[in-house]
């Protein structure tokens, strides 16, 4: 059912505020080929680098935080097979911390600045009415992981002013809510919406199987034919 | 020594460590009160238990007419095995409902066939369909609120791990936090802290919470003085996957388990084999079968792989009904997607058999709590899975998500209105912070001993085997033994292999493996005095329920190495329940 398997490993390291540039090291690891990236990455912690610095809790797909780069695409480490040879770096384009560690606080900075609430009375302990639809779209959407995998492998962020498909995804949530009233239009323009080219890069990536670029197309379509009424 | 500009200070009138549902509720709670709130998360604030919870939420809706606030108290206290403290339990069942209204009016949806219906389903040892839920499960919880933080403009600081709560005689000071992006040491003071940072499923091998679950706020309230209580009841999901090593023990949602049941009190719950195709939960549970409770299921299949019936790779088999297919996929997708990655399209479409395995996956014990989740440290508060009472020796399924939002809001106000009332110069916990700051570098000055990835795999091994599903007198005993002997002559010695201060991962583990150490031991000192089987504690030498010990156990340590453990009554059952209710409606 599994077999054994020896991967060629190389991580880019650095530690940018100890003055440690970028290198990439070498790591030979014996494993089997069911293996995800984020257990070759603990086996080198564990038996050959003690001083690596990797993020992951949960392991298993949800709190999209073990986000990096395998061979030059943007993956959870949590979810990606393991391959025989793999170079492995932090998912750019964000600062780095330390190894495969990045600073997100520029994303999260981004995601306050959005207000992304419902607008209306906190606690009114009554069902809000919902069509069953919309509120599965509402869970759908709100499924976001916000790893931004489909930030980093976006080809519109890396040359446009362009927030990312993810918070597009944020956004087009807001605006499936019933209960909300913010122009979620104005901000996705705002944030870059027509510098996407529509690639769809971002759907193929997405490890939660959500389609940033339909939240995209959604709001052009409202753009040109206007949103309908909640 | 380290030097005074070495910690950086800050002030703040509530702290509290944990981004959970339980510590963003309180930091709301805490906030709309009108304190200032800081939130602490040892890794960033989306690595928390609660979202890797499938989110579902018992509540007393009213849309099920034979369900009453009444039943889910009593099935709350029947699954607890009659030790819950009653009063609290009684507070879940009377506002899980008003909490649940709290996280729509956030921006959740809840599932629902009508726009103002949700839609219920059974979970495990509840006698009542009343549990709601949402597709988007712990993460869509966990996302909603994190933006009500964002609104609120709490301050959350993320890779800060909790390292002690400083005191003085009678009342918190402040709490020493370590920020590990950085390496650097601060010292926060306040007015009230709470505790939120969950649970302590990292003691075991096989376990299905986050990595950074090591129980480090349950060992620092016990270091401050507050008791733990019931802390020997650790809950182990039966059903989770057994392959590939990162998905070891992640929790294989409900539905493929009850199959029929999970719509229909009466069907029957998917069948377990053993290698040899027995189903072996008749021995234990020839009433309910497999759709029994968590405990009795989850010993049953670890007693098979113990005994050397299980699989090669250390499950049972599960033969999921494909009847339930369709409604798993439409509710739980992202598990028909882990179970076809994991193991394949046959599984996957619930028509070949599926390994399980059980798992580590709730600290029922905790943190003693009043009702207000004030514990016996003026200042200190806890809620959440880091707090204990609520769910006695076992808990229903579907009740933690009510929990963490009950409590995790009680815990909140309570801070503030705590906060309002005193008014304390906090500068004196500096020194005994810096103290504690310096003993903790050892690790990165130290040469030649073992490394912490390794103590703590000692650790895990050690409580799986002893102090997990299956337990005695002699192997409690010898652990205990093991675990002073770390204390003793490992833990002194630890080495971290790089020396530099930012996420220095191994530093972390080393400060964990306190923790740990501190909890299991806890943990085991409290299961030696329950010669009892009850629940989630199962003794081998001592295999009945026995009724004398229809009462609590509380764990206080004295000191370095002294502990008292105490038999206690159980809290009795109260009418005060709907009094407090009306308080908190008030104040809010």
């Amino acid at each position: 059912m599994t077999d054994a398997v020896t991967m060629e490993v190389k991580i880019l390291r650095s530690s940018p505020s100890e003055g440690v540039p970028s290198a990439y090291q070498h790591f030979t690891v014996q494993g089997t080929d069911n293996m995800r990236v984020l257990d070759v990455i603990r086996s080198i912690y564990e038996n050959q680098a003690g001083d690596l610095a990797y993020q992951f809790a949960c392991r298993i797909g949800r709190c999209g935080t073990c986000a990096m780069r395998v061979n030059g695409v943007p993956v959870l480490a949590c979810q990606e097979r393991c391959k025989l040879q793999m170079r492995i770096d932090p998912l750019s384009p964000f600062p780095v911390v330390r190894d495969l560690v990045v600073d997100r606080t520029e994303v999260e900075t981004r995601y306050a600045q959005m207000a992304l609430t419902p607008a209306g009375p906190q606690s009114n302990a009554r069902v809000r009415p919902i069509a069953p639809a919309v509120a599965e779209e509402l869970c759908h959407l709100d499924s976001c992981l916000a790893c931004m995998v489909c930030v980093s492998g976006c080809p519109a962020v890396e040359e446009h002013a362009f927030d990312g498909p993810a918070f597009m995804l944020k956004l087009r949530h807001m605006q499936e809510h019933p209960a909300d009233n913010g122009d979620r239009l104005g901000q996705a323009l705002d944030g870059g919406l027509l510098e996407c080219f529509a690639c769809d890069a971002c759907t193929q990536l997405c490890p939660a199987d959500l389609s940033p670029a339909q939240a995209i197309r959604d709001f052009r379509r409202d753009m040109i034919i206007g949103s309908k009424p909640k | 020594m380290l030097n005074i500009s070495d910690i950086q200070v800050e002030r703040v009138n509530v702290l509290i460590a944990g981004s959970g549902a339980a510590g963003m509720r309180a930091a709301i709670a805490a906030h709309d009160a009108g304190a200032s709130v800081m939130v602490l998360a040892k890794g960033p604030a989306r690595a928390n238990h609660t979202r890797m919870s499938g989110g579902r939420y018992n509540a007393v809706s009213g849309l099920n007419p034979m369900d009453s606030p009444d039943a889910f108290y009593r099935d709350t206290v029947e699954s607890g095995c009659n030790i819950n403290n009653h009063e609290l339990a009684r507070i879940l069942a009377e506002e899980a409902m008003d909490r649940a209204y709290d996280l729509e009016s956030y921006g959740l949806a809840w599932d629902r066939k009508v726009p103002s219906e949700y839609v219920l389903s059974m979970t495990g040892g509840g006698s009542f369909v009343r549990t709601i839920g949402s597709a988007d499960e712990g993460i869509g919880i966990t996302e909603v609120m994190l933006h009500q933080l964002y609104k609120r403009g709490v301050q959350i600081r993320d890779f800060h791990m909790l390292i002690e709560v400083i005191r003085d005689d009678d009342h918190v000071q402040g709490v020493l936090a370590l920020d590990l992006a950085h390496g650097v040491w601060r010292y926060i003071e306040c007015g009230a802290v709470i505790i939120a940072t969950g649970g302590t499923s990292q003691l075991y091998e096989t376990s299905s919470g986050p990595t950074i679950n090591t129980g480090d706020g349950i060992a620092i309230a016990l270091r401050a003085g507050a008791e733990l209580v019931d802390i020997e009841f650790m809950q182990f999901i039966p059903i989770s996957f057994v392959y590939p090593p990162s998905a070891r023990g992640y929790t294989l949602t409900e539905p493929a388990h009850y199959g029929m049941r999970h719509y229909d009190p009466k069907a029957e719950a998917a069948h377990l084999h053993n290698k040899h195709g027995e189903r072996f939960v008749l021995k234990h549970d020839p009433v309910r079968k497999e759709g029994s409770t968590r405990d009795v299921l989850a010993r049953a299949i670890m007693i098979e792989i113990l005994e050397g019936r299980g699989t090669p790779e250390g499950g049972v088999l599960m033969i999921p009904d494909p009847q339930v297919f369709e409604g798993f996929l439409r509710e739980r997708p992202i598990y028909v997607k882990r179970l076809l990655e994991n193991y394949g399209e046959g599984q996957a479409r619930l028509e070949a058999p599926i390994q399980v395995m059980p798992s580590a996956l709730y600290t029922l014990g905790g943190v003693r709590i009043d009702p207000w989740c004030a514990t016996s440290v003026a200042g200190l508060f806890v809620a959440g899975e880091a707090a204990g009472g609520v769910h006695g020796a076992n808990r229903l399924g579907g009740s933690s998500m009510p929990d963490i939002q009950v409590f995790g809001r009680r815990a909140g106000m309570a801070a503030a209105r705590h906060v309002g009332a005193t008014d304390r110069s906090q500068t004196s916990g500096f020194e005994a912070a810096r103290a504690r700051a310096n003993a903790l570098e050892a690790p990165l000055r130290s040469t030649g001993g073992l490394r912490p990835p390794e103590v703590k795999k000692r650790i895990q091994k050690l409580m799986w085997d002893n102090v997990g599903l299956v337990r005695s007198g002699d192997r409690l005993e010898d652990t205990l033994r093991q675990f002073r002997e770390l204390r003793d002559n490992v833990v002194p010695t630890l080495t971290v292999m790089g020396k530099t201060r930012i996420l220095n991962r191994e530093w972390m583990e080393a400060i964990e493996i306190e923790n740990l150490l501190d909890i299991g031991e806890a943990m085991i000192s409290a299961s030696l005095q329950r010669k009892e089987t009850r629940g989630a504690h199962y003794r081998t030498d001592f295999p009945a329920i026995d009724p004398r010990w229809q009462a609590n156990i509380w764990v206080q340590k004295l000191g370095k190495g002294a502990w008292r453990v105490e038999k206690k009554a159980v809290a009795a059952p109260t009418a005060l329940a709907g009094a407090q209710l009306a308080t908190a409606g008030a104040a809010e």
